[in-house]
């Protein structure tokens, strides 16, 4: 075996011992350079648990987290085999509160069609559902992911759900939606056996066009933060939201000029849109 | 019948029992409701006044009657009989009525049947006679007045079978259908079912017994008392059916498990469901079916029932699957003394084809997520389950709706939804671009990823009447709009007759504006103002937040 070739050899072995579940179910990737590179395996690892939180003051309601995660689970499963036909596979949405609107998520490309919602009041009950979920074979027309919207989520409970997406392949996702300023601050900085952690915001969005100004909102944009992801280093982007295909991109306006904060508008005459 | 109204006492003629008797007040008066054997050797008899009971016998123990106990002992009683027939039902506040037609050969026939529960009635010492007949009159009247020696011995609690058999045992009067007219001819005419009031007119035409009514022409009897009295005759005789309405539904397949010894370990409990599944799973298969819903119940040692209920999001009759969610709710039942028949009940069963078996041999199909909603049915019930189903409406909440998870195709996806509503607003319009021409296209106008409902007002601040506020308060948060979008002008559905919007009372039309606002941190609201500007001012809401 020549040098070159069992440097390859060995640098697959480390890959598979430092990230086993990413080797075995393969990555989806973003689509954006930037944020592809900054993943281990060039995309979101598949058949591992994820964590979304909201940011300021919409960690209650986690919109931003939910849109982003509508548009990668729009994109799953990302294998083609696994797709037959129309069959792209059911999103399990576990939640407590049912303000999920399925016309919005359509915007940022997952069918509403695909998602079956499950309600339950406790926290423990969204975690085991979620596991449930996780636990069934992972075939085409089946579960392509769930998405749990919790607020507490124990170690233990994180690392059950972590291991059963492991072993089907299921992709999940934690919206971590918390309903007081305490709980917030309780369980924002606790560790958790996820395999990455995101933060989503809301930025001001970008006027339609620089050169003839239209007053109105552009094009909405996220910041997305890599808290922290195994393997990889944290990072973080200026977005513009998943479009109806669920594909982000990067924020045009950034490459000509920076992103400065909005003026507050002292006359409101400013925004009458059209009307 | 009056030992089972005394409900907690035991009607076992125990010698060494005092005399006992409930009372109930009646017009004033002071009646005995029901009477232990004790006080009726004594000489006491339902109905009579306590002042006079007393003077018989002072020291009478006595206790006001407890109907709405009594109602729910009978009730209860009348379902642990659904061991015998799924058809039984309490009948007044004293019967029960089963139907055992097509069930008594399971017992070995009526008078086993009967030998059982009566034996197991005993056993909870409740005093009961019962009679088994071709029809629900004729067994009513038998239970309740037809006097054998083997009835004599027992207590007269109404009990009844419209059955026929030609048998008289010790524990019931088993009547067949050619001994029917003989058996009820010596009974009084209030074996028939009659009103107090039509009773006592045939005593005053001289009619005491069932036979001397039997015997009159018919033309006579309608005339005097109306037709009431040949219907019951004809009912009783076979001659007109009468229906018996089951207490609860009735099953399609039901399978039974009867235990030599009660059984109360948990461990057995499941085994049993296992078994029951299995059997219900095969007969399924058989017949091309599937359940929806199942019922599982144990019928304890005392005369209770409990049941484990579970529904499937579509027809199976994968015995595994149907038992993991059965023993999945064990928990939630409390054998008591112990347990001696499990029946499984198969309710709404669907038909369901012969299913493809994986090349591995691997049960289920592909793709099938229906036991996974069966599983978090069965814990977090079925209707928490719901797809999210596009509507053509364009009221915001109602273009898309939750509907349970039914028994529609689980692992298909739907069409894609419909397009969007288009809004009517003149700013949206225009906002699309038909007039400046930079968009050519018309474009769906967004819709937030959140709704909440009902909206949540907030408290908002504007300047001129068509203006978004420049600042709104929700949520104990104050903020400030820096863009916005708008108007969306959404009104109420004329067609609809019921239909009125959130928010709409006092404002005429109904008619909803919406924005798009986003705040200094970059956040959007979906902000509507429900009525025109004017007098009363409109009000603000927060609709969703788009991601």
């Amino acid at each position: 075996m020549s040098p070159a070739a069992s440097l390859v050899t060995l640098r697959d072995r480390i890959r598979r011992i430092e990230r086993p579940n990413a080797r075995r179910h393969g990555v989806l990737p973003f689509g954006v350079d930037a944020m592809d590179n900054a993943l281990p395996g060039g995309g979101l690892a598949l058949g591992g648990l994820h964590e979304i939180l909201g940011a300021g003051a919409d960690e209650e309601d986690c919109a931003a987290a939910a849109g982003f995660a509508a548009g990668i689970a729009a994109r799953l499963p990302a294998d083609s085999l696994q797709k037959q036909g129309d069959q792209a596979g059911v999103v399990l949405w576990v939640l407590k509160r049912g303000d999920l609107y399925g016309p919005g998520l359509a915007e940022h490309g997952l069918d509403p069609a695909r998602i079956v919602l499950a309600r339950a009041r406790r926290d423990d009950d969204i975690l085991w559902a979620l596991e449930e979920g996780l636990r069934t074979p992972h075939s085409p027309g089946g579960i392509a992911a769930v998405i749990g919207e919790v607020g507490r989520v124990p170690m233990v409970a994180g690392r059950r759900l972590q291991l059963a997406a492991e072993r089907s392949g299921i992709t999940a996702f934690l919206l971590r939606r918390w309903q007081s300023g305490g709980e917030a601050a309780a369980e924002r900085e606790r560790p958790s056996a996820a395999v990455t952690r995101w933060r989503i915001a809301a930025l001001p969005s970008l006027p339609p066009s620089v050169a003839d100004y239209e007053p109105g909102i552009g094009t909405p944009r996220w910041r997305v933060e890599l808290l922290r992801c195994r393997g990889g280093e944290a990072a973080a982007w200026d977005l513009e939201v998943a479009d109806a295909t669920g594909a982000l991109s990067l924020s045009a306006a950034l490459a000509d000029r920076p992103a400065a904060p909005r003026r507050p508008v002292a006359e409101p005459q400013i925004w009458r849109a059209a009307g | 019948m009056p030992s089972l109204k005394s409900g907690e006492q035991p009607g076992n003629a125990h010698s060494e029992e005092p005399p006992f008797a409930t009372v109930i007040a009646s017009g004033g008066r002071q009646l005995l409701a029901a009477v232990n054997p004790a006080a009726e050797a004594q000489g006491l008899r339902a109905g009579m006044p306590l002042a006079d009971a007393l003077s018989f016998l002072p020291g009478l123990i006595t206790r006001p009657v407890e109907l709405v106990e009594d109602a729910g002992a009978l009730h209860r009683l009348a379902e642990w009989c659904g061991r015998y027939s799924p058809w039984t039902a309490p009948d007044g506040v004293d019967g029960i009525k089963i139907e055992i037609t097509g069930s008594a050969h399971l017992w070995g026939g009526e008078a086993a049947l009967a030998a059982d529960l009566s034996q197991r009635l005993n056993r909870q010492g409740i005093a009961h006679r019962l009679a088994i007949a071709d029809t629900l009159g004729a067994a009513w009247a038998l239970a309740r007045f037809a006097v054998t020696e083997a009835a004599e011995a027992a207590n007269p609690v109404g009990c009844k079978f419209p059955v026929k058999t030609a048998n008289l045992t010790a524990a019931a009067i088993i009547i067949s259908t050619g001994e029917m007219r003989a058996a009820l001819a010596p009974l009084p005419v209030a074996a028939l079912r009659l009103d107090p009031a039509l009773v006592e007119g045939l005593h005053r035409v001289g009619l005491r017994r069932v036979g001397e009514v039997l015997a009159m022409p018919r033309d006579a009897l309608a005339r005097r008392f109306g037709d009431m009295v040949a219907r019951r005759l004809d009912q009783a005789l076979d001659l007109l059916p009468e229906p018996l309405s089951p207490l609860g539904e009735t099953p399609s397949w039901r399978m039974r498990l009867s235990f030599v010894e009660p059984i109360a370990d948990p461990a057995d409990l499941a085994r049993a469901a296992e078994r029951l599944t299995l059997d219900l799973a095969a007969r399924l298969a058989r017949e091309g079916m599937g359940a929806r819903r199942l019922d599982l119940g144990f019928y304890r040692v005392d005369g209770r029932v409990e049941h484990i209920r579970i529904g499937t999001a579509r027809p199976s009759r994968d015995p595994a699957h149907l038992a993991k969610l059965l023993i999945g709710k064990l928990d939630t039942v409390d054998p008591g003394l112990g347990v001696e028949d499990a029946i499984l009940a198969a309710f709404a069963v669907e038909t369901l084809g012969p299913e493809q078996i994986g090349m591995t041999g691997a049960a289920g199909a592909i793709g099938d997520t229906a036991p996974l909603f069966d599983r978090l049915g069965a814990r977090l019930g079925l209707d928490a389950l719901a797809r999210l189903e596009p509507r053509a409406s364009h009221i915001p909440e109602r273009a898309s709706v939750a509907v349970a998870v039914g028994g529609t195709d689980k692992g298909q996806c739907r069409p894609p939804p419909q397009p969007s509503p288009v809004p009517t607003g003149e700013g949206a319009r225009r906002r699309r671009g038909e007039e400046s021409g930079a968009m050519p296209t018309p474009q769906k106008p967004p819709r937030p990823v959140r709704l909440f409902q009902p909206p949540e007002p907030v408290e908002a601040f504007w300047v001129l009447p068509d203006d978004p506020p420049f600042r709104f308060a929700w949520r104990r948060r104050t903020h400030r709009g820096a863009q916005a979008d708008g108007p969306e002008r959404i009104a109420e559905e004329w067609w609809q007759p019921d239909g009125e919007l959130v928010g709409a009372e006092g404002c005429p039309g109904a008619i909803r504006d919406y924005y798009r606002v986003e705040d200094e941190a970059g956040r959007r609201f979906w902000l509507f103002r429900a009525g025109l500007p004017g007098d009363p001012p409109p009000r603000w809401f927060v609709h969703g937040i788009f991601a």
